[in-house]
């Protein structure tokens, strides 16, 4: 046994298909992932520039030009101010090289050029000075004595505003892109097992025929073939992980025993899938592998790999492909692990992926243990 | 050693093989000659126990031969028609994985494997990739998968196929010292010169049936001819066409482009005659050729067409 796992071993590490798409296109997809978020995560937080124009023959509100002053020097940058008349302002804002102008008498006003990120952000900051200062007004009508615990309050908004999912854990937006890319590579082990597949059945390759012919037991082929095929691409998800957590620096907030259980079911789902697709029919070898490349990757896409709004809209009219599509319930598990928290739906998916590989598998080896052929 | 009887074999509405029987002793070479689709490859695959048959039976060593008896199979090494390696593995690593499916002790298979490659002469070429290989020595590599275990009785599927002709006659003569080391072999192939040169006993198949069984010698006296004459460059009328067929033993005449072509019955003296005619009648000949009956001779008197079509 120890002499066909050895061999199985190096067959399936040097082969191109068993290498490159279950581990090494998986890790370049997610350094693509990460450069493309990167980006986008630069751009959202770029510093919005805004002119203060005082208005003529009004007092200035000087609160919220502190507000304002307090707004610049925080640590987020933001925003940059600078004041101007209104004429140098207005030309700016045409030319684009501010996104608003805050004009600033006894109630200050907002003036943008367009509609975008900045412009949400100081129309925000507007909003959520006047509903201050209204709410202030209204403590020291009705309760004077609380005037400056409120205030103390008030300047510790920031820190107390953070979008929590209802686990307690912090959610990352992008966070859904690589759960589903971690699917996907699960999913891709289908390529491991469906070249396992291939040299155990004679009416397959001459290969597998030659195995075949040998006194030893095609029970320990396959279990060979079965055991190492986990076996390699448990390793490939392990790296793909590791890949992810220390060298693109993403936060994993679940526990890791639970994080190997999922990839472990996930890898079988991959691999069982390719040994399946593999044995059950007479396709060409291209074909298998249009079929196994479709599968997974319209999988993936559903799972939310390309869009991750996709889940969701399946969950909205569709919730059962999300409860029977293997990359949405592996994707799903992560998320149960480390957002959600939430064991019942962690635990129903593994369920009804080890069910569906427990199946895909019996399926498989009842196909594959075949000894005699109508035709080779 | 090797017992079939009435095997009978069908895809679908065609019949691959048509009660056949063979009965192939211990020390042969036995080949199995016959053009593509005769049902060579098929009475091989149920012989190996990997095709389902429809009606007969196929006993090897004197047991039932079927896909679990282990014994049988730990005896037998095949070489396939197509080379059946893996790319990934070396040459080494080949030979030491099949010689593994057999040989469990690593000592002992460490020395099989060395005389194998030895015996194939691959030495130089233990650590290269099957894809690195020419034609021929992938053949080899083929071979040495299918006999580094010393089985007991190697089948060989048309295992020279697309070789070029120096490695077809080294893998000839490794055929023979397998033999002389007293292996048994079954070796298929539809070139009648191969199976000519290197079987004791051999069974001409034609649409799934023995149509003849014996030694060369005496599947060719199974047959009219007993001599075939060619002349070249030769001018010959209707009426001395005639003469040449009622000349003694001659029982067909062919003259085609100035070529004749004379098949006779096995007797002396055939080709004296023939040229005493054309003396006799002052007609000029170029190259002459008497050849003696050939596998193909053989083949094209008894299914009237020709081995190679």
């Amino acid at each position: 046994m120890l002499h066909l796992m050895k061999y199985d071993v190096k067959v399936k590490l040097h082969n191109f298909n068993m290498l490159f798409w279950p581990l090494v296109f998986p890790l370049l997809l997610a350094t693509f992932f990460y450069f493309a978020f990167g980006k986008i995560e630069e751009a959202d937080f770029e510093t919005v520039p805004v002119a203060i124009v005082e208005e003529q023959g009004q007092a200035a509100d000087k609160e919220f030009l502190e507000f304002l002053d307090t707004m610049e020097e925080d640590d987020s940058n933001l925003i940059h101010v600078e004041s101007m008349d209104e004429k140098k302002a207005v030309s700016e804002l045409k030319s684009k090289k501010i996104s608003g102008i805050y004009y600033v008498g006894e109630t200050p006003t907002l003036t943008v050029g367009g509609v975008g990120m900045g412009e949400s952000i100081l129309q925000s900051l507007l909003e959520s000075y006047l509903d201050g200062k209204q709410t202030m007004m209204k403590i020291a009508e009705n309760h004077p004595e609380g005037l400056q615990n409120a205030a103390a309050q008030m300047s510790d908004y920031q820190d107390m505003v953070e979008q929590v999912s209802l686990g307690g854990k912090t959610t990352d937006g992008n966070s859904q892109f690589f759960y589903a890319l971690i699917a996907m590579g699960c999913l891709y082990g289908c390529f491991i097992g469906f070249g396992s597949a291939l040299t155990l059945q004679a009416n397959l390759t001459a290969l597998a025929a030659r195995r075949c012919v040998t006194p030893t037991h095609k029970l320990k082929l396959i279990l060979s073939e079965m055991l190492t095929s986990f076996g390699i691409h448990f390793i490939n998800i392990i790296i793909l992980l590791l890949y992810l957590r220390y060298v693109l620096q993403m936060e994993f907030k679940g526990e890791m025993p639970q994080m190997l259980l999922v990839s472990f079911i996930g890898c079988m789902i991959g691999v069982s899938m390719g040994i399946f697709i593999s044995s059950i029919s007479k396709f060409g070898e291209g074909v298998k592998i249009g079929i196994l490349l479709g599968i997974s990757m319209v999988c993936s896409f559903l799972a939310g790999l390309m869009n991750s709004e996709m889940k969701f809209v399946v969950e909205r009219y569709c919730p059962i492909i999300n409860r029977i599509n293997p990359a949405a319930l592996i994707s799903d598990a992560f998320y149960c692990i480390n957002v959600y928290d939430d064991p019942a739906r962690f635990r129903r998916s593994l369920i009804i992926l080890t069910v569906m590989s427990v199946v895909l598998l019996l399926g498989s080896f009842l196909a594959v243990r075949r000894e005699r052929y109508d035709s080779i | 050693m090797i017992k079939i009887e009435n095997l009978v074999k069908r895809y679908g509405k065609l019949l691959a093989l048509d009660h056949l029987n063979l009965e192939i002793e211990e020390g042969e070479i036995y080949g199995l000659l016959g053009p593509n689709g005769s049902g060579k490859t098929t009475a091989i695959s149920c012989m190996l126990a990997l095709l389902k048959y429809d009606k007969g039976t196929i006993s090897i060593f004197g047991e039932e031969m079927s896909p679990d008896n282990y014994g049988i199979k730990q005896q037998i090494g095949i070489v396939l028609q197509n080379v059946a390696v893996f790319d990934e593995l070396t040459v080494y690593e080949n030979i030491d994985y099949f010689c593994g499916l057999y040989v469990k002790n690593s000592q002992e298979r460490k020395k099989l494997v060395a005389e194998a490659i030895e015996f194939v002469g691959l030495e130089e070429y233990i650590k290269m990739r099957p894809k690195k290989l020419s034609g021929g020595l992938l053949r080899r590599l083929n071979i040495a998968c299918g006999i580094a275990h010393k089985p007991r009785l190697i089948i060989m599927d048309e295992p020279t196929v697309a070789v070029d002709p120096q490695s077809r006659n080294r893998i000839l003569e490794g055929i023979q010292e397998l033999n002389r080391q007293g292996s048994t072999i079954i070796y298929t192939s539809h070139y009648m010169e191969e199976v000519e040169q290197i079987c004791t006993k051999i069974a001409i198949m034609d649409h799934g049936r023995s149509i003849a069984v014996g030694t060369k010698e005496e599947l060719k006296s199974m047959i009219k001819t007993g001599e075939t004459v060619t002349i070249e460059a030769v001018v010959l009328g209707t009426d001395q066409i005639k003469d040449i067929r009622l000349l003694p033993h001659v029982f067909d005449v062919k003259y085609d482009e100035q070529v004749l072509t004379v098949r006779c019955t096995g007797a002396k003296h055939n080709l004296i005659r023939i040229l005493n005619y054309l003396q006799e009648n002052e007609i000029s000949f170029g190259r002459v050729f008497s050849e003696l009956p050939t596998l193909n001779d053989v083949f094209l008197e008894i299914t009237g067409k020709e081995l190679r079509d």
